[in-house]
């Protein structure tokens, strides 16, 4: 016996430990999953609610108001500090202000503290003292009520009416009311209240262009982008994969070489997505792109029309990124349909195309749908290869309006994912960015597992249904 | 009897459209496979030039991107491999099936969360706690699985009536709970052990006494995000591949007097062995090309480092960032194309390989259960 | 001591270049001639197109959204695939509008001029600047030209003696106990890292431990988080999460990026941001065009300028205009 085993034998109690290990891996998956989705869902939703501003004395003797962002640990010495939004760019300079806990002197929730949404300069917090119409002047709570009941009108309705508003620490200025967007007074709002602007909030982020350079507003032209990009390259992918995978299966010899190109089919799915990226912008875009710009639109050269990327290249391009997805579930479905109910429909004297139509696509559709939703949501959450083809940080031109010719193959548009990664890097301000990331990343989030659901339960109740047929 | 004919004028109209419906899916079906060849050519096509232009800088300038392409795959991999092995195993072996059928698709789910979100996370959120709570990130590497032993310690020596309750075979999900109290014991007891043993924060002290540089967007992060995103491809397969396992194999060896983990580590996991090693090849193809989880958590540093605490940058993450603004016909474009060249191969590559070793395998199996 | 500290961010590099000021009067004048009533008018329509900088896409964007505030039928169109495809539009004729966070070269100018017979008309609307920043605890308060260049480049161009790899390397931050210190930059691709190994760099080489962003933002995000960080960003990126640092310019004074230093060109690393704009001699730009370069002017366009992050031009007393070429003789 060998001094291995020996060992073995002696501690023969810890073997039943793997299997622990293993059930521990399963755990520590689910685990990681829930983390990254209750973070999502946590932070994505969690951004809307009106926050409590605090106002807050320094031991210095300086006063400032905002909400508590966030708490990390200061280098080199002991405690923490504090990251506060504090609005006011245009008082203070910066809308974030680090405070050392210590150095707070005080914490309260003044509820006369008012949030108003401005343009340019983003968010003030404070007061509102008086607001001053031509004949008339308001102060206390009737500026207040008069305050709200003009920000239901129009912006050209309210041109002359101005704010006089007053900054934590005792600073007056005055903001004309046309510039400004929303108001709100948190504090002093009920959980009702809260919940009511809350769910305006969410609709507004799903439903709004972005503003202020996409730092503030909401989603909607990406939403809007990624749909239509995604109807699109369904559109070509489907009769495209359905042909490859009826050939395969049906029309092929079944020999070498069809096992062959099945093989290399399958492993497309496994290649880079940016591979793809690549191709599309080699082939699609300065290629076939730049051929039709020189026979077509050559009087706008040198500036591109169809020689640069766009919704039609980049439709292309995913549509051949999620081909095989869709050629290997409709051949799937193809192969679970038992030879005998092809042979029945030859022997009753059908052709091969009605054998096809009447008896093999019906039976293979779900799989189709499938392949077609597993594509959809693959291609919905595909970022790398559409930096290549065609996606635009900022598209205030959506692909399709009441210009003719109405679908505008030719524009760039956006799209969620690439939204996402933009706020993220390339914006003004990652701070004040992540809320809307976190938000934009839940939505990207949502679709994508909502499809990738939809398809694992079409295809179980289909299989079951199916499975009772046979 | 004869069987109703339909007039014999629509006969041959019949078997026209039969031909031209077999020529159009024939030639639709060709067009397929000729796009997907297509992409070889065109990328094969495009580096030509390069050979043209004799630069033997090229090279020099993709071996750091190839470096840190390994690099990040190898590091995901490290993450994965055990984790997906793991749950494959207890969930192809142990689970109860009805707990399988839930659990399954649920972490095949975990694919379909797109890179951009992952790699968010990873970059803006995971790095900088982890650069903060260096010593509580490494600890908790290790006190997971220890844990997870713990919890089996524990569970041995219980009362019999409370292992009624909490069957092994539902354990992937009652361990969950066990590993939050375990991470949140850790996370509390480490700043304190941290001031105790090492007197200090554990990055000052690997670079005062070891001189181990680390920057936030490290190999360390990249592997856990990766990983994040390749465990559920490698589970998937590697969890098919073991239940796939004839039932036989492991019921002879346990009549023969092996433990249940003796039969599966040394008659299941045996046989299962080639489709195990197709799925970490898949994964490895995976781990390779993703491009936006390494864009957004790797830092792009184009080094030849092998620390885990520093950064890289991989071929697919340079292609994204930089070939937008290469003009086409220069240098970068054409360089830029090679490294596409090089994924597009190794990818096809490793995944052909994990797909001829899978139908071998599957036709073992098959004539395996025809024996016996 | 030359490149980076002589290099004033003045656009004299053409001959036809317009002193900013002088931009601003050539601006008042070409709007003077011009009927006012049109501008005034509700009823302008129209398309606004321009092609340009990435980096002036959020400033442009501003602009165009106040600008739709004022006149709800004006319909914006803004590509922003960088500099270098302002002036390709500008000459194909497919945009009247240029953004630039460069001034022209000579070839660009020079293939419009045969394009029109005429030079484009060159605004300076904004001024920015790169600013090198470290973690808002960071003590460093400055740095010198040598040593930016020690810690950014291998190949010391502008002349410093060694290397500098650590923070104990660095005499205000001795006991900053953070060892190597964690460099952040732009991707290859961008302007803003073009512009920092031409100025600050000497047109030397990078150093390749440098973690590359895919944006500025994205390179002050990872500077605030860790304390040992320092990297290069867009002013118009800074937060209070980072401190950005004072360079000392020729006479050995630390000045620091505030909007004094970068508006009058005292801090060594600013530039301009233009707008180039298709004018013909004598002709007025359609209505659209016209409003928009209005607002820019504007005190509301200014102070977009500002709430973007950039610096707004000095405001100068108007002076007889010297220019050589003009929308007005």
């Amino acid at each position: 016996m060998t001094p291995v085993s020996t060992a073995f034998r002696r501690f023969h109690w810890l073997n039943g430990l793997w299997p622990w290990l293993c059930a521990a891996s399963v755990a520590l998956s689910l685990l990681m999953l829930g983390a990254l989705l209750s973070l999502l869902l946590v932070r994505g939703l969690g951004h809307f609610w009106p926050a409590t501003l605090e106002e807050i004395t320094l031991r210095s003797g300086d006063t400032f108001a905002g909400h508590a962002v966030r708490e990390v640990a200061l280098p080199q010495q002991a405690g923490d500090e504090r990251l506060y939004f504090t609005g006011n760019r245009d008082i203070e300079g910066a809308r974030w202000r680090w405070v050392a806990i210590d150095e707070i002197a005080e914490r309260t929730q003044p509820v006369d503290l008012i949030r108003l949404e401005r343009s340019p300069w983003g968010d003030f917090i404070g007061r509102l003292v008086a607001l001053e119409q031509p004949d008339q002047r308001f102060e206390g709570d009737a500026a207040w009520q008069r305050l709200t009941a003009l920000l239901a009108l129009p912006a050209n309705q309210r041109q002359d009416s101005q704010l006089q508003l007053a900054t934590a620490d005792g600073q007056t200025v005055r903001q004309p009311l046309a510039n400004v967007i929303s108001a709100q007074a948190p504090n002093a709002m009920s959980w009702w209240q809260k919940t009511g602007a809350w769910s305006e909030a969410v609709w507004l982020f799903l439903s709004e262009g972005p503003r202020a350079a996409n730092t503030s507003g909401g989603v909607w032209p990406a939403i809007f982008g990624t749909v239509l990009m995604v109807i699109l390259m369904s559109v070509i992918v489907t009769p495209f994969g359905v042909l490859a995978a009826i050939y395969l299966n049906e029309i092929a010899h079944q020999g070498r070489l069809t096992r062959f190109v099945r093989v290399g089919v399958r492993n497309l799915a496994g290649v880079p997505s940016i591979v793809y990226g690549v191709f599309g912008l080699g082939v699609f875009v300065y290629g076939i792109g730049g051929s039709l710009d020189t026979w077509f639109f050559s009087d706008t050269l040198p500036s591109p029309t169809f020689g640069t990327g766009g919704l039609l290249w980049a439709s292309l391009t995913l549509a051949l990124l999620t081909l095989p997805v869709v050629i290997v579930a409709t051949e799937e479905g193809l192969a679970r349909i038992p030879d005998a109910q092809r042979e029945g429909a030859v022997a009753l004297g059908a052709t091969r195309l009605e054998m096809l139509t009447r008896i093999v696509l019906p039976t293979a559709a779900p799989a189709m749908l499938t392949g077609v939703i597993l594509a959809v949501a693959r291609a919905a959450g595909e970022v790398a290869p559409l930096m290549l083809v065609g996606v635009a940080k900022l598209a205030p031109q959506m692909p399709l309006d009441d210009e003719f010719p109405y679908l505008h193959l030719e524009r760039k548009f956006m799209h969620l994912g690439y939204h996402l990664f933009d706020t993220a890097f390339h914006g003004e301000d990652v701070q004040a960015a992540i809320p809307l990331v976190y938000a934009t990343a839940l939505l990207l989030v949502l679709i994508v597992l909502g499809l990738n659901l939809t398809a694992i339960f079409l295809r179980h109740y289909l299989r079951r249904q199916r499975g009772n047929e046979c | 009897m004869i069987p109703p004919r339909l007039t014999s004028t629509r006969q041959p109209l019949r078997q026209l459209q039969d031909r031209i419906a077999t020529g159009l899916i024939t030639a639709g079906g060709l067009v397929v496979l000729l796009a997907i060849l297509a992409i070889g050519v065109f990328l094969l096509w495009e580096t030509l030039p390069l050979l043209a232009m004799g630069d033997t800088l090229a090279l020099a300038k993709l071996s750091p991107l190839a470096w840190g392409t390994l690099k990040a795959a190898l590091a995901a991999l490290l993450f994965a491999v055990p984790v997906a092995l793991g749950a494959a195993i207890y969930s192809a072996m142990f689970m109860s099936p009805r707990l399988r059928s839930r659990i399954k698709p649920a972490l095949e789910m975990m694919e379909a969360i797109p890179g951009v979100v992952v790699g968010f996370i990873a970059g803006l959120i995971l790095a900088p706690w982890v650069e903060r709570h260096l010593a509580s990130a490494m600890v908790l590497i290790l006190w997971l699985p220890l844990s997870a032993a713990l919890a089996g310690l524990l569970w041995q020596w219980a009362q019999t009536r409370l292992r009624g309750r909490l069957s092994f075979s539902w354990a992937g999900v009652w361990l969950v709970p066990w590993l939050v109290l375990m991470v949140a014991i850790a996370l509390w007891l480490t700043p304190w052990i941290e001031q105790q043993l090492l007197g200090g924060d554990l990055r000052q002290l690997l670079d005062q006494r070891f001189g181990i540089d680390y920057a936030t967007r490290n190999a360390l992060i990249v592997g856990i995000a990766m990983g994040f995103a390749v465990i559920p491809g490698i589970y998937s397969l590697a969890d098919d591949a073991l239940a796939d396992v004839p039932s036989s194999l492991v019921e002879g060896a346990q009549a023969l007097g092996a433990s249940r983990w003796q039969a599966l580590w040394k008659v299941a996991l045996k046989a299962a062995g080639p489709g195990v090693f197709s799925a970490v090849m898949i994964g490895a193809g995976r781990a390779v090309g993703e491009t936006m989880i390494v864009l957004m958590a790797s830092g792009n540093t184009a080094l030849f480092s092998a620390s885990p605490f520093e950064g890289m940058r991989s071929m697919a993450a340079a292609i994204a960032i930089e070939l937008p603004e290469a003009s086409p016909g220069g240098q970068t474009y054409h360089l830029l194309i090679l490294a596409a060249l090089v994924l597009f191969i190794f990818t096809f590559l490793v995944n052909t390989l994990a797909e001829v070793v899978r139908q071998r395998l599957r036709r073992r199996y098959n004539q395996m259960e025809a024996t016996s | 001591m030359n490149t980076l500290l002589n290099a004033r961010p003045n656009n004299s590099r053409t001959p036809l270049a317009l002193n900013n000021a002088l931009a601003r009067v050539a601006m008042i004048l070409l709007l003077l001639i011009t009927p006012l009533a049109a501008a005034q008018s509700p009823t302008i329509s129209g398309t606004l197109g321009a092609v340009g900088s990435d980096t002036m896409a959020g400033l442009m964007l501003r602009w165009g959204e106040a600008l739709t505030a004022q006149h709800p039928d004006v319909k914006l169109q803004f590509q922003a695939s960088g500099s270098a495809s302002a002036p390709t539009a500008l000459v194909a004729g497919t945009t009247r509008l240029g953004p630039m966070s460069r001034p022209m070269t000579t070839e660009e100018r020079n293939n419009f001029i045969e394009r029109y017979g005429y030079p484009p008309l060159e605004l300076t609307v904004a001024r920015d600047a790169l600013i090198i920043i470290v973690h808002r605890h960071n003590p460093l308060r400055a740095l010198t030209r040598q040593q930016i260049d020690a810690i950014f480049s291998t190949t010391r161009a502008c002349g410093a003696d060694s290397p500098i790899r650590r923070w104990e390397q660095l005499p205000a931050t001795r006991d900053w106990p953070f060892g190597d210190i964690a460099l952040h930059g732009r991707n290859l691709a961008s302007g803003t890292h073009g512009l920092f190994q031409q100025r600050a760099l000497c047109d030397g080489q990078f150093r390749n431990d440098i973690s590359e962003h895919p944006g500025s933002s994205a390179v002050v995000a990872a500077v605030g988080e860790s304390a040992n960080a320092m990297g290069y960003a867009g002013y118009n990126h800074l937060t209070p999460a980072v401190r950005a640092l004072s360079l000392y310019n020729a006479d050995g004074i630390a000045v620091a990026p505030d909007e004094g230093a970068i508006q009058n060109g005292d801090y060594p690393l600013a530039r301009d941001l233009y707008l180039y704009v298709n004018l013909p001699p004598g002709e007025k730009l359609p209505p659209a065009e016209q409003a928009f370069l209005q607002l820019i002017m504007s005190d509301e366009g200014q102070q977009i300028i500002r709430a973007s992050g950039f610096v707004a031009l000095p405001q100068r007393s108007l002076t007889p205009p010297r220019m050589q070429q003009g929308p007005v003789i």
